[in-house]
């Protein structure tokens, strides 16, 4: 799975690192029942604390996203729910806007004159 | 590199191949059919050291026995040759392992007849040792020649390439990719040679199996255990530090590729028959760890190399090592 962290982002870090595998598996990198890469992987990859990414891991658990289990380890248990990745997306649309100089209520003005 | 799918041509026939097996089927029945009348019967089939010989076979059964263990090649063969198609090297191989076979086994059995020919009895028949020795000689140099003939085109690209779409990393934006790879057989090989060594030992340790029982199986479940650890999964991570690949549960030990070592990555889809089964395959510098057929990620190393793994979600993989190996050039 491909996991993109952004060096500016002000959030706490196991927020990203959710943020993270929620838009991989968003884009198909794991399909609902693969397993994961082990959070040591995760975590010794993205140079993070394993304890960051397992936080990031339970949080996705809690959110139905992820499934843990016994000696299988953790596996992807559905689609990522439309809203949590649409808040996702949204998110970083106004990151995009605040770079290019727009602001929230910018945003809302481009979203508003869509057809 | 073109994108998309090649199609490669020389695929290996199987009307050729059947058209083939079945000619040499036909001249292994044949040949002791109508050297009949001038031969013993029973056949000597084996001889020991001094070339003398030492065992020997009604002349239908010996004739029977050639012509099974040939069909037992060329139905596998048959069996796949679809598998093989993809790749120059598996294709080459398995027109060699075609040519080389039959060859083997119609220079085993002349050798048999010649030696058998004219004899009064089987204690007779005497072998000649030339001709022994020329029989294995004379089925490698078919097998060579057929490789060169049937191996077809290079590789440029093999098998199912696809080009990894185009990864665009932001200023301040930090990527990496970890993927995994696991082989439930293996898995459960494993899982099962441990579970035998611990019965193993738990039965040794209450006197019900000997000590020479014991002594000798566990060498084997050992190698079973061990080779399965390292070899039933692995996981794979690219970073700004290269590619490593690390085996086992615990993901150790690691290989590790440096990014500068790097030329470009694809996604290639390859198959256990194609590379000539699982674990480490073929030799440096054109090299396949296998775990399970399907999506591989593909590195081409700068000195011209190439190595593959079977791992999920390659084409990512290969995205993100083409753009940072960009960033690399460019930076």
């Amino acid at each position: 799975m491909l996991l993109t962290l952004d060096l500016n982002d002000a959030r706490p870090l196991h927020e990203q690192v959710a943020a993270a595998i929620r838009r991989a598996i968003g884009e198909g990198s794991c399909a609902p029942g693969d397993r994961l890469p082990p959070a040591r992987e995760l975590a010794q990859a993205l140079g993070i604390n394993t304890n960051t990414v397992l936080r990031a891991l339970r949080d996705l658990r809690d959110e139905g996203l992820l499934e843990f289990r016994r000696g299988r380890g953790v596996s992807v248990a559905g689609v990522a729910g439309g809203r949590a990745l649409l808040v996702q997306r949204a998110r970083e649309l106004l990151e995009d806007a605040q770079r290019h100089g727009y602001g929230r209520e910018d945003l809302i003005t481009i979203l508003e004159e869509l057809p | 590199m073109t994108p998309g799918t090649t199609t490669v041509s020389a695929t290996p026939s199987r009307r050729t191949a059947a058209l083939w097996g079945l000619a040499v089927s036909v001249t292994l029945a044949a040949g002791p059919l109508v050297l009949r009348h001038r031969l013993p019967d029973p056949l000597a089939v084996h001889w020991g050291a001094g070339l003398g010989p030492d065992r020997s076979m009604p002349l239908a059964a010996s004739a029977t026995v050639g012509v099974a263990l040939w069909a037992v090649v060329w139905v596998a063969l048959l069996a796949i040759a679809p598998a093989v198609s993809g790749r120059r090297s598996a294709r080459a191989g398995w027109w060699g392992a075609l040519a080389g076979s039959s060859v083997l086994v119609l220079a085993m059995e002349a050798t048999t007849l010649l030696a058998n020919l004219d004899a009064p009895s089987w204690r007779e028949a005497r072998l000649s040792g030339w001709l022994f020795a020329a029989a294995p000689v004379v089925a490698v140099a078919a097998a060579l020649l057929a490789v060169r003939l049937g191996r077809g085109e290079a590789d440029g690209l093999t098998g199912e390439v696809s080009a990894p779409p185009e990864l665009r990393l932001r200023p301040g934006q930090r990527a990496v990719w970890v993927g995994r790879a696991g082989n439930r057989w293996l898995s459960g090989l494993t899982a099962a040679a441990g579970a035998g060594g611990v019965l193993l030992g738990v039965l040794w340790a209450l006197g019900v199996v000997g000590d020479g029982a014991a002594g000798g199986t566990l060498p084997g479940v050992a190698i079973v255990l061990l080779a399965g650890l390292f070899t039933s999964s692995l996981t794979a991570r690219v970073t700004e530090g290269g590619l490593a690949i690390g085996f086992g549960p615990f993901g150790w030990p690691v290989r590790r590729i440096r990014l500068d070592r790097i030329a470009r990555a694809w996604s290639e889809t390859r198959s256990p028959v194609e590379v000539g089964g699982w674990g480490f395959r073929g030799l440096p510098g054109d090299a396949t760890i296998m775990l399970r057929g399907g999506e591989c990620l593909v590195v081409g190393y700068r000195s011209g190399g190439r190595l593959a793994v079977s791992v999920d979600d390659a084409e990512r993989a290969a995205s993100l090592i083409n753009t940072l190996i960009g960033d690399q050039v460019s930076a």
